[in-house]
């Protein structure tokens, strides 16, 4: 090993400038090239184009940061976007409290020692994540549907009928059931890399606890869980950047309006509405340009805090 | 009292029967360690008495209770395992304190408890350390540390030695003889280590094949193995075996025509195939003994003060001779190795001990 290196580099101090700079074209000019084009330009042109403003006789002047006062002040904007905001929000909360503590019990479940069908389990729980969305959307339309949906006969076969409401078509429950919707549909992801991260701890370590006088549930506290805290702000962390970029499923079962009265509009569609036009709307390059933008910092200030104020105190364990 | 008592213990993991009527005694405050071949069931005898593996039948009791059904932690047990199982997010003295707390020791007691095994292992400036901040020795310490302050009736070892390279592993040996002694513990250990083996133990039990074999005190191993098994397995290079016959008048014929006059037990009858067995470092190349075997030297294994001898004899059979010192023989040359009768072992057609 350490040879090789010595030799690489003894091969790098040999080369003459010139083929060096082909060897760093050579392997970093992919990935240079790819990011540029489909992330770091768009990025910068999003931001740019976040500057302008649109004239009624469709010319774009200069405008600096006021669209982004008009978006946060101007209440024909600010309503919306604080509404989506708001809403993305709840999305994002209800998925760090139902899916990643679901995600952690049935990865705990798992990693149980006597457990069986193991694999079984393991897969059906994942199959839903590796759905289309949209087959998710529609299927789950259907089941919750008030006119024909199983959920409905379902309920009634047990007496249970009075606990049945139109969810999806109801003003206070749209977005709790579209996020409940997506937990159960991405709860495998939580529950394969907390599952992976609890493997990944030795038994002889449990058998320690064991002895220490600790049963499985108090070892899995004290033990595993202190252990697996570097995967879970992992978790806490893809979560936030996947819920507050969401917009498939939304889009899927709602539509551009997220309906009922915008009950269930997160910035994901807010954009979509605004940039691409919708209906009545006119697409708008420059405020949906200034949304996206705004997207990007929430996102950027929440990996900030993650990273500074949470990720520096932890600490990874190697066994 | 610590003693540990094992009767028809019998464990088996599906159909596979690991551990097969286990008889075993741990005598209060003695060394017990158990030796054996890789697979013979000696991790898994250790867990079933720290009550890690449940098992099949049989019966334990350790100071006079019987503990079948009790969970590790009442057993009043303490493991000390191969990987040393340190938490990794608890400091040195959460480590050795965390069973304490847990069974809700009084503060001061745990204080006074890891102190003492603190002062005792020198761990006390590490007290606050992690254990990735801790060398391979250091770790094994606060291993036994958190074995210590759980002031145990028995102490479980499995193989705790063999994740240190060799000098530290020669002063860890010493350390825990000094730690027997001190705390009149009573100990279970495993090793693979013949070494750690014959210096630790007051008793060496060798298991194989989910058996006990023998359990003795080391040099009765050494000089009275029970059969064949234990023979080979005692002793670093393994005791020569050669078949012979029982001949009239009391000789014992090699396969290869050679005749050894000996004193034979007096189960040996005419006629009888038995296997006589003799240690490398009991026979001398040339000098004088009242038993000889010729053959052609393979190889000479030279290890400065001492070296191997690996001797051909006629019957094709190889047999290893440790020398003295530098000999002057070389390959391919003729030798004649020598023997005294008192070291001759002579093992039944079972493999059983004669005499
Ligand atoms: N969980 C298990 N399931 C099935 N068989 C097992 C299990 N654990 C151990 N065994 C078997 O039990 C036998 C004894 O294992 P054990 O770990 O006690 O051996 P050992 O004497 O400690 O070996 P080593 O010296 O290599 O540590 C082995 O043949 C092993 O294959
Ligand atoms: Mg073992």
């Amino acid at each position: 090993m350490a040879d090789a290196k010595a030799g690489a580099g003894n091969a790098i101090v040999g080369m003459g400038r010139g083929s060096y700079a082909m060897l760093l074209v050579f392997f970093l000019g992919p990935a240079v090239v790819i990011y540029t084009v489909f992330s770091i330009y768009p990025l910068l042109a999003t931001i740019f184009n976040s500057l302008y403003l649109r004239q009624p006789d469709g010319a774009y002047i200069f405008n600096g940061l006021g669209n982004f006062q008009t978006l946060l002040t101007d209440t024909t904007w600010s309503a919306p976007f604080w509404n989506a905001f708001r809403n993305n929000c709840y999305f994002f909360l209800i998925h760090m409290l139902v899916q990643n503590p679901i995600g952690l019990a049935l990865a705990a479940m798992l990693s149980l020692p006597r457990l069986r069908f193991r694999a079984t389990y393991r897969t059906l729980i994942f199959m839903p994540t590796m759905l289309s969305v949209v087959i998710i959307g529609f299927t789950w339309q259907l089941i919750l549907s008030p006119l024909w949906g199983i959920s409905k006969m379902f309920l009634n076969a047990f007496g249970l009928g009075f606990l049945f409401a139109p969810w999806l078509g109801q003003e206070s429950t749209a977005l709790i059931t579209v996020s409940l919707i997506s937990v159960w549909q991405f709860v495998g992801i939580p529950m394969i890399l907390i599952y992976t991260a609890l493997l990944a701890i030795p038994e002889e370590l449990i058998d320690a606890a064991t002895v220490d006088g600790l049963n499985q549930f108090q070892a899995f506290i004290w033990v595993k869980l202190p252990l697996i805290f570097p995967t879970i702000g992992l978790v806490s962390v893809l979560t936030f950047v996947n819920n507050f970029n969401a917009f498939d499923l939304i889009y899927a079962m709602k539509g551009a309006l997220a309906g009922p009265n915008f009950s269930a509009d997160i910035m994901g569609t807010l954009f979509y509405r605004t940039f691409f036009g919708n209906q009545l709307q006119l697409g708008d390059l420059s405020m949906g340009s200034t949304i996206a933008t705004m997207m990007f910092l929430i996102i950027l200030i929440g990996i900030m805090c993650y990273l500074f104020l949470i990720q520096r105190r932890m600490q990874r364990y190697s066994f | 009292m610590s003693e540990v008592k094992i009767e028809k213990l019998c464990k088996s993991y599906g159909p596979v029967e690991v551990l097969k009527d286990i008889d075993l005694t741990v005598e209060d405050g003695s060394f017990v360690v158990l030796v054996g071949p890789s697979g013979c069931g000696k991790s898994t005898l250790l867990r079933s008495i720290a009550g890690l593996e449940p098992v099949n039948s049989g019966n334990m009791t350790i100071g006079g209770k019987q503990v079948n059904d009790l969970p590790p932690a009442q057993r009043e047990i303490a493991m000390v395992f191969q990987s040393y199982a340190l938490y990794p997010h608890m400091d040195v003295y959460n480590n050795m304190a965390f069973g304490l707390k847990f069974a809700k020791t009084p503060k001061a007691e745990i204080d006074a408890r890891v102190n003492e095994a603190a002062r005792i292992l020198q761990l006390e400036p590490l007290l606050k350390r992690r254990p990735r901040e801790l060398s391979g020795g250091q770790r094994q310490r606060v291993a036994i540390g958190r074995a210590i302050v759980r002031k145990p009736q028995v102490f479980l070892f499995d193989e705790p030695l063999s994740n240190l390279d060799a000098a530290l592993r020669i002063n860890t040996r010493v350390e825990i003889a000094k730690l027997h002694k001190m705390l009149k513990a009573t100990i279970m250990y495993v090793t693979h280590d013949q070494v750690e083996a014959m210096t630790l133990a007051d008793k060496i039990v060798v298991m194989n094949n989910g058996r006990v074999e023998q359990a003795g005190r080391p040099l009765e191993l050494y000089y009275k193995p029970n059969n064949l098994f234990v023979a080979g397995f005692i002793g670093s290079p393994a005791m020569n075996f050669l078949p012979a016959q029982v001949k009239k008048g009391g000789t014992l014929a090699l396969s290869d025509g050679q005749e050894l006059k000996a004193t034979l037990p007096s189960s040996c009858k005419t006629g009888d195939s038995v296997t006589l067995g003799f240690r490398p470092e009991h026979m001398t190349l040339g000098g004088t003994g009242n038993f000889a075997l010729t053959g052609t030297v393979d190889i000479i294994e030279r290890l400065g003060e001492s070296g191997f001898a690996h001797v051909r004899l006629p019957s094709g059979q190889t047999i290893i001779a440790e020398v003295r010192g530098d000999p002057r023989t070389s390959s391919g040359q003729s030798a004649k190795l020598t023997f005294n009768a008192e070291n001759l072992h002579i093992f039944n057609a079972e493999g059983r001990r004669l005499g």
